[in-house]
């Protein structure tokens, strides 16, 4: 008998299309409803300020929001995947079937990232609807004042009202809050490879988190020492996802800095999947 | 060819740091015939379900080997032709019972047409038509059972393994579990199965081994086995008092020993389906 | 044992791979001055224990916007001081953000030096000018530090263009001349508005640079065509100018408005 089974991407996407569907119908997507509360308050206060400050803080709460509860989604939503499969033993009869260790790790992180991918699309639309509600709510104000404004200056003003509202930028910024959240999940699954407790995992990945946005500033205090900075360079370096700050300062991110950061995020998500499917493959189920 | 052959399978589990090792499986010889029905026996711990892991690979071997239809366990191919039922199965609480089906039979590579009809074969084979389309969140113990038996026959495997297909299910499901297998033995298939409730297994399985702490105790035919040699008992109706004192002068007098002299009696399991069954609302349909 | 060692060797060696990788991107990120200053302990302690974790974890906008949300607060109470640590503390932490510097220089210049100047705790009104001028000071001050960090943008350069010609040229002699040497710089960006290169023709000429002032008019009425420019404003000046300045009729924009 010469019967082989080699890697399908079918299965894969199986597995994937099965955890997304699982998450859903677990009503994860709630936590969507309070990044809904943040997005209508951060749109409907600070009347007070100008313009500018408005506009500044809808994207600042907004675009924080998302990067929050995308990463709570990403964490939790992969944290409970593996001793979920344990606990409910449905591990057996998936992987008692001609399925690879390899294909149900990764669909079971594809079907993960799907589900980020989708969040992030639905609060990236409230986050737009937001803006574009403050955007006419303050040119209405503009020009409610307009008899009091010579004609250029309120032009520019209603051309900077609309600039500052849509900025075309921001969606880089969104693309690379994804690439860290993708990344957050791999850890999350990578140590819950090797570990049953989900509470567990998720603490490790928090941990991981904070390691790795305080990478900078763990090297500016103890660099000189070299196993300091060998330690450092295994976590990978979160701060270097954070450009929204810079795009709603006005800052320009070339596509070229956006494409590095990017295939940061991919080679080390790769590796730690790598390691994740190293672990999981030999591990006693 | 055997469906299973293991060589000296053993498995010794780690317990942690400084704690040693446990032995959960000693050395294991075991060949399972194609078309037979064979029952692995033994308490709680003894290594029935390691020897199932083993043999499907969940877990990896200490030392020896095992095949699955001349496939050598650890590798992928050797689960083409194996449905697996674990013990107390839950599998995803928020899929109907036709999406579990779909999901397990698209995993073994079917889809379309092809898998639909296998699925409403299977909803009918295992008597949850009409429960297709309720989530498992809403499924009873016994339907749970049954749709895990579905989910292991989905790609028409020759080999099936079951790991207490009757535990916690009551009498009538686990009645019809036991018919499923019997069916399933005339459609030609192989059947291990693992269980402590032996009354069922006496009536399913045509060979058994016994496990205790890892090791096999004794194996065979479970018509020989069970049958006692020395031994013989009549069953008789309408026999009067004098006559029963004549047929024990008889045996006497033949050089045999009367032990008992009793009415024989019904087992709980018949006497609780028959109250049922006398019922005049009826049996509970079970979907 | 082996497990372990691959996964030593799959984690640590592509980790010391990456470095690479990590090292240009951060040299990028400090070459497009993106992040801003960096957290000292001095700024995580002057944020709050709260503020701090939210800084670390990536979350500075956020923790700015509170800072300067606050602030707002203080100026309602009256609390200058801690009104401009706050603002002080919002640019720290955000050096890049034009809004915050622009806004920091208004409250500061316009806001509080009005309050301070008509603060009825002020024994004579002298008291109350003197102490408007720290203020006005300290917005300059505050202004040459943002113009430091964005430089290569024409709002911050027009800001203390408009604070010489607001505030400043009160009490300095040469405040106008300052004013338009400031407006000068932000309307050479092409994408500052028309009516900063109005504002520097008018500061040329309160500083005193007539001539200059006509020449840059007589430039803007050369670009008259451009979106937003005012036509009518730019003639207006020019002729006048040419009026007051005598210009020869031959090299008049508008010989016929010339006046006996």
């Amino acid at each position: 008998m010469t019967e082989r089974v080699g890697f399908s991407a079918g299965r894969v996407g199986t597995i994937a299309l099965n955890t997304f569907t699982e998450s859903v119908r677990q009503k994860v997507y709630y936590i969507l409803l309070i990044f809904a509360l943040v997005v209508i308050a951060s749109a409907s206060f600070f009347a007070q300020f100008s313009f500018s400050e408005q506009l500044k803080f809808v994207k600042d709460f907004c675009l924080g929001a998302l990067s929050v509860f995308g990463a709570l989604i990403a964490i939790i939503g992969t944290a409970q995947m593996l001793p979920a499969e344990l606990e409910n033993r449905t591990i057996y009869t998936i992987l008692a079937k001609p399925v690879r260790r390899g294909e149900f790790l990764l669909g079971k992180y594809l079907g993960s990232v799907c589900l980020v991918a989708v969040s992030l699309l639905f609060m990236g639309l409230m986050f737009g609807a937001a803006l574009w509600f403050k955007e006419h709510r303050l040119i209405a104000e503009a020009l409610a004042m307009a008899e009091s404004t010579p004609a250029d200056e309120l032009q520019h003003t209603l051309q900077q009202i609309r600039a500052e509202a849509l900025d075309p930028d921001i969606l880089k910024g969104v693309l690379l809050i994804f690439v860290k959240l993708a990344l957050l999940a791999v850890v999350t699954l990578l140590v819950s490879t090797f570990s049953t407790s989900m509470v567990f995992n998720v603490a490790v990945t928090v941990m991981v988190f904070l390691a790795g946005h305080l990478r900078g500033v763990a090297t500016e205090a103890w660099g000189e020492m070299l196993w300091v900075r060998a330690l450092l360079a295994i976590v990978p370096d979160l701060s270097a996802f954070n450009v929204a700050d810079d795009i709603i300062l006005g800052n320009v991110i070339p596509w070229g800095h956006v494409g590095k950061v990017a295939l940061y995020g991919l080679v080390r998500t790769v590796i730690l999947l790598a390691a994740a499917h190293l672990i999981f493959s030999r591990r006693e189920i | 060819m055997d469906a299973i052959r293991t060589e000296n399978l053993t498995k010794k589990y780690a317990l942690g740091w400084r704690r040693g090792k446990l032995l959960a499986l000693e050395r294991l010889n075991l060949r399972v015939h194609e078309g037979e029905v064979y029952g692995l026996l033994g308490p709680n711990g003894s290594g029935k379900s390691t020897t199932l892991k083993l043999i499907l690979g969940l877990v990896t071997r200490t030392e020896g080997e095992a095949w699955i239809f001349d496939v050598p366990c650890d590798q992928v191919a050797s689960r083409l032709h194996v449905g697996f039922l674990p013990e107390n199965p839950y599998f995803y609480r928020y899929l109907t019972g036709v999406e579990t089906l779909e999901f397990y039979g698209r995993l073994c590579g079917m889809r379309g047409a092809a898998l639909q009809k296998r699925i409403d074969a299977l909803l009918e084979l295992v008597g949850l038509a009409r429960a297709r389309d309720r989530r498992l969140a809403g499924y009873s113990k016994g339907m749970l059972q049954r749709i895990g038996l579905a989910q292991a026959l989905v790609h028409d495997p020759k080999l099936l393994l079951l790991d207490e297909p009757t535990a916690g299910v009551d009498p009538i499901g686990s009645r019809d579990i036991r018919d499923l297998i019997l069916r399933l033995k005339q459609m030609g298939k192989t059947v291990l199965l693992c269980s402590h409730l032996l009354a069922q297994v006496q009536d399913v399985c045509d060979r058994i081994g016994i496990l205790n702490l890892g090791q096999m105790i004794l194996e065979g035919d479970v018509r020989t086995l069970i049958r006692d040699q020395r031994r013989l008992s009549f069953t008789v109706q309408n026999l009067p008092a004098e006559g029963q004192a004549r047929v024990e002068e008889a045996v006497r007098a033949a050089g045999g020993q009367v032990i008992a002299v009793e009415h024989p009696q019904t087992t709980l399991e018949s006497l609780f389906l028959d109250a049922l069954r006398k019922d005049e609302r009826g049996m509970r349909q079970h979907d | 044992m082996w497990v372990k060692l691959w996964v030593v060797l799959v984690l640590v060696v592509p980790a010391v791979l990456t470095v690479p990788l990590e090292q240009s991107i951060e040299a990028e990120r400090t070459r497009l001055k993106y992040g801003g200053a960096p957290l000292t302990r001095a700024v995580r302690a002057s944020v709050g224990q709260g503020m701090a974790i939210a800084l670390l974890a990536g979350f500075r906008g956020v923790v700015a916007d509170f800072v300067w949300i606050q602030s707002q607060g203080f100026w309602e109470r009256k609390e200058w001081l801690r009104q401009y640590r706050n603002i002080e503390l919002a640019t720290t932490l955000q050096p890049q953000s034009v809004l915050f510097w622009d806004l920091a220089q208004w409250h500061l210049a316009w806001n509080i030096g009005y309050a301070v100047r008509t603060d009825p705790a002020n024994r004579t009104a002298a008291v109350g000018i003197k102490r408007e001028r720290e203020w006005q000071e300290r917005a300059r001050e505050m202004l040459v530090r943002g113009i430091e960090n964005v430089p290569n943008r024409y709002e911050l350069y027009f800001t203390m263009g408009w604070l010489y010609w607001q505030k400043l040229s009160q009490w300095q002699s040469d405040g106008f001349c300052r004013a338009a040497e400031y407006f000068g710089l932000a309307a050479a960006f092409p994408n500052a508005p028309t009516y900063v290169g109005r504002l520097y023709a008018r500061a040329l000429e309160k500083c005193g640079q007539r001539q200059q002032a006509y020449e840059y008019w007589k430039m803007l009425w050369a670009d008259r065509g451009r979106l937003h420019q005012l036509p009518s404003v730019v003639e207006r000046e020019l002729k006048r100018l040419e009026n007051e300045l005598q210009i020869p009729v031959e090299q008049r924009v508008f010989p016929e408005a010339m006046q006996p």
